[in-house]
């Protein structure tokens, strides 16, 4: 929980008119009814009204309305399509949001380079379809796609059911207009993946909003393959399903995903998206998408049924055509909201453990929802071990969401112990900071610090996310190196 | 190494784990007496020279394989560990790390993370930070510190690994390092296309804009060429590494391309093919007393390779990795450094001049830095090393 500080109320009137002399006075949000939209992202539980929002359209009003906060000390939290599921752009009080949703031209589109430009606002899908005319697609793809923003991908390093082959959004980006808590503006990167100097450009995306604010962003798009098919293979047990991906791994092929969903999940997805794909019968099943050239994609995909079939695969559904393709991944991508729609509430994890690890870590899980009285649904990013366990829970029952979050937080801390991460793409945000000093040291987090301070050196720009402080998680603040001796990943 | 990054000799130092290396940099932070930070000081002639340094801490020694994951396609290795030592561990579970450093012989693996080294198979596999999933380092005040992790994905805390990679030991001395690892192919087998430039302009973009999938696509001066026993005109190299039978079809459309364009063709495989690229890879670095590595947009490759004939009049060595736009040159002296590195520019990327002699070093800025972050770039570096021990003027 929260336990933002309370500060005197502030004297907004002075701020708010050198906001509209910047933004206009349209470009600015402030009555209560409609801040309501503000007060949290993805991760409903968590809630904080922002004071003010500004809707700015170019780099320079971003600029000129971040300087009049660090003129004002006035701590901002940028924010994209807030579909976040960490706490990312939740409000922190006495705050100013500043919402990407007006930035969201299309700059440019050099498809000789294969390089577009886009404002943060941009929505990830848009840049595909900008391209694809030409061949081309960016191949992060979150199951958000279709609403959350590019600048959001940016600040969480977002991935997808593509990124096992291609990467995650890091591996996509080029260059970056910022705008720095000073109010300054600063380029970094370029048109090329690797420029003199430090790596800014790479050390800024996954910074969830605590560096400053992207509000250009060279993104590097791909060549559609010759040919793509997705495969379909379901399993009477989830060990099967996790033994035919190592068996794919091992046998030297790189899917560009390989997905999982659990019979609960399976059902949900049937239940509510009715896509009449997924075997409802079946513990678990595999969605393989392999791409490359015709012959390629030909011979890998008889590859991957055999070890499926060996792994005891019982019927596989092979699809090539791209209605059929997209049909078969609906459901996976529906797979969030499906839950939304058969539980009152639902919490994800974001996890990653070692791959070979998945079907121990699975079995745990089902025994720590046991432990606690809630059902955890899995669907997941299979080929690289990042787990999304889905706890379903009422809000409305008092104390469940406490119990919900510590069954969580064992599910983190079992990750670790694997060997694996408390996030694979969703961010650590407000989320899931008092359990960073599971992963780090002091030490580490102080050399994290060091980069904020450069950057960010009064806090203003998304305080208080990411690094634990002894304010936002008291005791657990400080490092829970309990392991002496051996790191602890 | 007899090199220009000091004239005068330096005692070195070899810690033998990461605790005494520790200690001594503690020791050197305490006396603000500067290192210069060194693998196997295989390239510790690249880049900037080091002000005042007063020895030489070597990560040699911290060459211990802590984990190859099989299953997970990540490995663990400290820094000191040789890159060749390495691939040869790999190859035994039939992976490898897919990176073709300058010197793949004696570098450590530390050393090319922080130098960034690699060549031809950014094409398929990325960049040095592309790969780097985890690391540990001593910071400057002497303490250990790690971020990322062990796992291909994860997004807790910063990218430090980003952060690192490419920055030339001015940050921290890497100790520990997680990468990321691939299955080694199976088979493979190279076209190579010769002739006029105007031809191999065409033919490259075609291929960037075809689906066929190269894991290597380079283009490479005349001068090259003709080192590599290829042509005596310049020429585009482009490797295939999946199942037999697409590599002979894609070939085939590759080479049907060039005939189309005028172009001489070729394949390469086996023995020869090997020798070609394990020559492209190592044939440009301290091959002349200049070495420079740039960038230029992927449309650029092939007129930045024109332009580097014409102002050596086809003498110059020089290789551009198609798609990512980076590449390698090495010159006979400085004469025309100026003159390529606004050509690069022009072309939305850079020059830097990492090996040349002192002298040299002294009068032509080495990097080419542009764009105005480097002030943020200072600022790291001073709070990372406010003492400024760790390799200070390396850059930045
Ligand atoms: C149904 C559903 C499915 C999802 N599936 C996936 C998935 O498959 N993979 C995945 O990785 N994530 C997934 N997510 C999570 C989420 O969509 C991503 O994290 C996404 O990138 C957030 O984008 P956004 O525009 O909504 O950002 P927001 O939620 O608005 O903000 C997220 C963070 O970004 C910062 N931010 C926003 N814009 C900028 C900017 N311009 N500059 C700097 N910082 C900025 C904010 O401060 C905040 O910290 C899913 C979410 C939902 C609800």
């Amino acid at each position: 929980m929260l336990l933002a500080e309370k500060a005197t109320a502030r004297d907004w009137k002075p701020i708010i008119a050198q906001l509209a002399a910047v933004v206009g006075s349209k470009g600015i949000i402030q009555r209560r009814e409609e801040l309501i939209t503000y007060e949290c992202d993805g991760l409903t539980s968590y809630r904080e009204r922002p004071d003010l929002v500004i809707l700015p359209k170019t780099t320079e009003q971003v600029a000129a309305a971040v300087k009049i906060c660090d003129e004002n000390n006035v701590a901002w939290i940028a924010r994209g399509a807030g579909t976040g599921l960490s706490g990312g752009a939740l409000p922190v009080e006495n705050c100013v949001l500043i919402v990407t949703s007006l930035m969201n031209q299309i700059l440019k589109v050099d498809l000789e380079n294969q390089a577009v430009v886009v404002q943060p606002g941009v929505v990830n899908n848009w840049v595909t379809q900008a391209v694809s005319g030409g061949g081309f697609y960016y191949a992060p793809d979150p199951s958000s796609q279709i609403i959350c923003s590019i600048g959001g991908n940016i600040a969480e390093n977002s991935g997808g059911v593509h990124c096992l082959k291609y990467g995650v959004t890091t591996n996509h980006v080029l260059g970056l207009k910022l705008v720095i808590p000073s109010g300054e503006i600063i380029d970094v990167g370029g048109e090329i993946a690797e420029m003199p100097g430090y790596d800014l450009t790479g050390l800024f995306v996954g910074s969830e909003g605590t560096l400053g604010m992207a509000t250009e962003i060279t993104l590097k798009i791909l060549k559609t393959p010759e040919s793509i098919c997705v495969l379909l293979a379901d399993f009477d047990s989830v060990e099967a399903a996790g033994s035919a991906v190592s068996g794919i791994i091992s046998a030297g092929i790189i899917p560009a995903g390989i997905e999982m969903m659990d019979k609960f999940s399976i059902n949900a997805v049937e239940d509510v998206v009715k896509t009449n794909c997924y075997p409802r019968d079946a513990a678990a099943i595999l969605l393989v998408e392999i791409d490359g050239s015709g012959l390629e994609v030909e011979t890998n995909q008889a590859k991957v049924a055999e070890i499926c079939r060996q792994n005891g695969a019982r019927d596989i559904t092979i699809a090539t055509e791209p209605e059929q393709r997209l049909r078969l991944w609906k459901g996976r991508k529906a797979a969030f909201a499906a839950m939304g729609k058969i539980s009152p509430d639902y919490y994800v994890q974001d996890g990653v453990i070692p791959r070979t690890q998945l079907s121990y870590v699975l079995q745990e899980i089902e025994k720590l929802g046991e432990k606690y009285g809630h059902f955890v649904a899995n669907v997941f990013h299979a080929g690289d071990g990042n787990l999304h366990p889905l706890i379903l829970y009422d809000n409305s029952k008092v104390g469940a969401l406490e119990k919900v979050e510590a069954l969580g937080g064992e599910i983190l801390k079992l990750c670790v112990k694997v060997g694996g991460s408390i996030s694979g793409e969703h961010g650590i945000g407000a989320d899931k900071r008092c359990y960073m000093s599971e992963m780090f040291t002091e030490t580490d987090l102080e050399t994290m610090q060091w980069v904020r301070q450069v950057f960010n050196p009064k806090e203003l720009a998304n305080p208080g996310k990411i690094i634990p402080t002894p304010r936002t998680c008291g005791e657990s603040a400080k490092s829970a190196h309990k392991f002496s001796g051996i790191e602890q990943y | 190494m007899g090199d220009s990054t000091n004239d005068i000799p330096l005692p070195i130092s070899v810690p033998i784990d990461t605790r005494e290396l520790a200690e001594l940099v503690t020791i050197a932070n305490r006396s603000k007496s500067p290192l210069i930070v060194a693998g196997n000081s295989s390239k510790l002639d690249w880049g900037g020279m080091v002000r005042d340094a007063r020895s030489i801490i070597s990560t040699q020694k911290l060459d211990r394989l802590i984990a190859h994951a099989v299953g997970d396609l990540t490995v663990t290795v400290e820094a000191g560990m040789k890159f060749a030592k390495l691939q040869e561990i790999l190859a035994t579970a039939g992976q490898f790390l897919p990176l073709d450093p300058a010197y793949p012989n004696t570098s450590t693996i530390g050393g090319i993370i922080a130098t960034a080294a690699t060549g031809s198979l950014r094409h398929r596999y990325g960049g040095v930070r592309d790969l780097l999933l985890g690391i540990s380092f001593v910071r400057a005040d002497g303490k250990i510190a790690k971020a990322g992790g062990r796992v291909v994905k994860n997004v807790a805390g910063y990218d430090m690994m980003k952060l690192f990679t490419g920055s030339y030991g001015t940050l921290g001395i890497l100790t520990e390092v997680t990468l990321r690892v691939y299955p080694l192919p199976a088979n493979s087998g190279t076209v190579i296309l010769t002739g006029a430039i105007e031809g191999l302009r065409n033919a490259a973009k075609i291929l960037l804009a075809s689906t066929l999938t190269p894991i290597a696509v380079d283009v490479l001066s005349t001068a090259f060429s003709q080192h590599l026993e290829i042509s005596n005109t310049p020429s585009l190299v482009v490797k295939f590494a999946t199942i037999p039978a697409s590599i002979a079809e894609q070939s085939e459309q590759l080479l049907a391309i060039g005939k189309g364009l005028g172009l001489k063709g070729g394949t390469w495989q086996g023995e020869q093919e090997q020798q070609l690229w394990s020559g492209i890879q190592t044939g440009i670095w301290g091959s002349t007393p200049v070495g420079c590595k740039l960038g230029v947009r992927s449309t650029a490759a092939v007129d930045t390779i024109e332009l580097l004939d014409r102002s050596t009049a086809n003498t110059a060595k020089g290789v551009i990795h198609l798609s990512s736009g980076i590449g390698a040159f090495a010159l006979p002296d400085a004469s025309q450094i100026q003159s390529l590195r606004s050509h690069c520019e022009a072309a939305g990327g850079f020059l830097s001049m990492l090996q040349a002699p002192v002298d040299i070093k002294g009068k032509i800025d080495v990097w080419g830095y542009r764009g105005n972050a480097v002030p943020l770039m200072r600022e790291i570096k001073q709070q990372f090393d406010p003492v400024g021990i760790l390799n200070p003027g390396k850059c930045l």
